[in-house]
């Protein structure tokens, strides 16, 4: 173009998701992929993965309770969420995702249910109100069969596979926005929420349950081979771009052309990315580093969220229609800053009401046969 | 209690009733993100918009007149006029060219399938609409947009948009925007009536008109005579009054609010 044009009058538009949508999006995440954290401790009873079993439960349970309420929290209308169920549409994958998220939710808990039941059982022959609590929630002495717990895990999984494929296409098939607007987008929401997963179970393991090397040194592996794939499909995503082998995200990349905010953007998550491996390797070659490993979960967990927060809230300053980018500042209110400190503390509290309710560091129902 | 118990229940039969009258055969041919069956309005038209560029002068009495008669809040709009100053690199001479924005009331709207609840929605005549008694506020529809033709009204807490004033037009009114625009480069009307002026005039002008984005595959039902194909997509602009203060960082003018 030889010619400069000025936008004299720039509307500014507001964001229509707000970081609770984060929150979701994170903590399913997490859901997801520590179930699938579980499956060779709990699922096929290997001995060697059932410490990694025991935390990973932990973070799926309460990662899965929590989201949802985030979830409906970003709702404008938040008391209408019946309206879902009043009116199935099909052809919605938010609507689709109303209908999985329930169904999920009841099995990942009857899964660990039946887990922590054994060892819940023997807690409510003792004395005081935990015990007695410890009976109700157990229902009974009555012995529950592995195939029960096996049914409930498959279930779950299955159920994930779902919560997996509709987070992602949810925002990937909104064709307005390039950068969403990817098939890698369900792809790498997979592999950075098994990054943040495995980040959180290396802290919860630091904090909770005396840093067994164990389950560093798996977490640590999960953290590897994810984050060489997330930079194969990064580097997929960039080279769709640069050939227009794939017109949107070509697209994509006009749209932030010459911007050296989301340039820095790149940069840093290039830096990080880098970190996070290359201090994965080191602490698994070099034994006297593996007790440090909390601190590659807090990167990792870091790269979780932070990608969801880039891609679900920075990408809607990139203006549609007008000139130069929206400025998002963080509200103080709870659309803003307290909505993410209060899903975190919620969390916590869900995290700490179960730590002391059941005997989750006990043997689970895997190798008690 | 009772009362809102009562509405409640009341609310609950009515959708499901209305649910239930939704043939089944319509859902299942729609596959996900497919276009659901069209409701309401008159299946005899196919209402559009033709704005002539050419008539435009850029006075915002659309704008107003629109803010006035949907009572939109403050810093949302349905329709606005872009206003761009277009200086020759080379010439510095100016131009500036104006852009009437709104709803496209795409023959294919994006923003129709994705709503889970079925609140927005396609009418028989092409209007968009929003249920806002159904809309639950995900604001989906918002991201879906490419036009950004969407907002969410902080008063009703649900999506708002342009309906081409549709409960004017169906009493025989003229939508705000046409009724208001004093250089009439505003023609609403219906294209499968073959004498309406705007199916007479997109006859005459067939291969002039265009549209906004149509790489969008959204077959928008706005259509630009005197456009400038440059301005067809996001266009390569720097913004002007954006950030209305001073070097002192006092303000100087009006900010919309809200932001």
């Amino acid at each position: 173009m030889n010619s400069a044009v000025i936008e004299v009058l720039a509307p500014r538009y507001g964001i229509a998701w707000y970081p609770w949508a984060v929150q979701y999006f994170f903590l399913i995440a997490v859901s997801y992929s520590a179930l699938l954290l579980t499956v060779p401790g709990l699922l096929f009873g290997k001995k060697n993965y059932e410490s990694l079993a025991k935390v990973a439960l932990l973070v799926t349970v309460s990662c899965t309770l929590v989201g949802p309420v985030a979830l409906l929290a970003d709702l404008h209308q938040p008391l209408r969420f019946w309206h879902f169920y009043a009116n199935l549409t099909p052809w919605s994958w938010m609507s689709i995702g109303s209908l999985l998220l329930p169904v999920y939710l009841v099995l990942v808990v009857a899964y660990a249910w039946l887990a922590w039941r054994p060892a819940m059982q023997v807690q409510a022959q003792g004395e005081g109100w935990i015990a007695r609590l410890s009976g109700w929630v157990s229902l009974g002495q009555w012995h529950a069969s592995r195939w029960m717990l096996v049914v409930a895990g498959l279930g779950a999984l299955v159920l994930s596979v779902g919560i997996m494929v509709y987070t992602g296409a949810e925002v990937a098939i909104v064709k307005a926005r390039p950068l969403w607007n990817t098939y890698w987008l369900p792809v790498m929401f997979v592999l950075t929420g098994l990054v943040a997963a495995a980040g959180l179970v290396i802290l919860i393991n630091r904090l909770m349950t005396g840093n067994d090397q164990e389950v560093n040194e798996q977490s640590l592996k999960v953290i590897f081979v994810t984050m060489v794939l997330s930079a194969l499909v990064a580097a997929l995503w960039v080279s769709e771009g640069i050939t227009g082998f794939s017109p949107s995200v070509e697209q994509a990349f006009a749209s932030l052309q010459r911007n050296p905010e989301w340039r820095a953007v790149a940069i840093y998550g290039l830096l990080v990315g880098v970190a996070l491996t290359l201090s994965a390797i080191a602490m698994l070659r070099r034994p006297g580093w593996i007790g440090r490993s909390w601190l590659a979960g807090l990167l990792a967990v870091h790269i979780g969220w932070t990608f969801r927060w880039m891609v679900l809230m920075e990408v809607q300053t990139v203006a549609k229609n007008t000139a130069g980018y929206y400025h998002y500042a963080i509200e103080a209110g709870s659309s803003g800053l307290m909505g993410i400190i209060g899903t975190f503390g919620l969390w916590l509290a869900a995290l700490l009401i179960i730590d002391i309710l059941v005997p989750w560091k006990k043997s689970l129902q895997a190798s008690s046969h | 209690m009772d009362k809102i118990r009562r509405a409640l229940l009341g609310q609950i039969a009515k959708l499901t009733a209305g649910a239930a009258l939704v043939p089944l055969s319509s859902i299942a041919s729609a596959g996900i993100n497919d276009q659901p069956p069209r409701r309401e309005g008159d299946p005899e038209k196919r209402y559009a918009m033709l704005i002539d560029l050419r008539a435009c002068i850029g006075c915002q009495a659309c704008t107003v007149s629109c803010h006035i008669e949907n009572e939109a809040p403050l810093g949302n709009f349905r329709t606005i006029v872009s206003q761009y100053e277009v200086e020759h690199e080379e010439t510095g001479n100016t131009a500036t060219f104006m852009l009437p924005r709104l709803c496209n009331h795409c023959e294919t709207p994006p923003c129709v399938p994705v709503c889970p609840v079925q609140a927005t929605f396609q009418r028989e005549d092409g209007i968009v609409v929003v249920d806002n008694e159904a809309c639950v506020g995900c604001a989906y529809c918002v991201q879906a947009c490419p036009y950004d033709a969407r907002f969410i009204n902080e008063y009703t807490q649900t999506a708002d948009k342009c309906t081409f004033c549709a409960h004017r037009l169906d009493v025989g009114l003229l939508p705000a925007c046409v009724e208001s625009c004093v250089g009439g480069a505003r023609i609403i009307g219906d294209i499968r009536d073959p004498d309406s002026q705007i199916s007479r005039m997109m006859k005459e002008h067939y291969d002039e008109l265009m549209v906004l984005k149509p790489e969008m595959g959204t077959a928008p039902h706005v259509f630009y005579l005197g456009m400038d194909e440059r301005f067809v997509s996001r266009p390569d602009a720097k913004p002007a009054i954006w950030d209305v203060r001073d070097q002192q960082g006092e303000e100087v003018g009006y900010e919309f609010s809200g932001h």
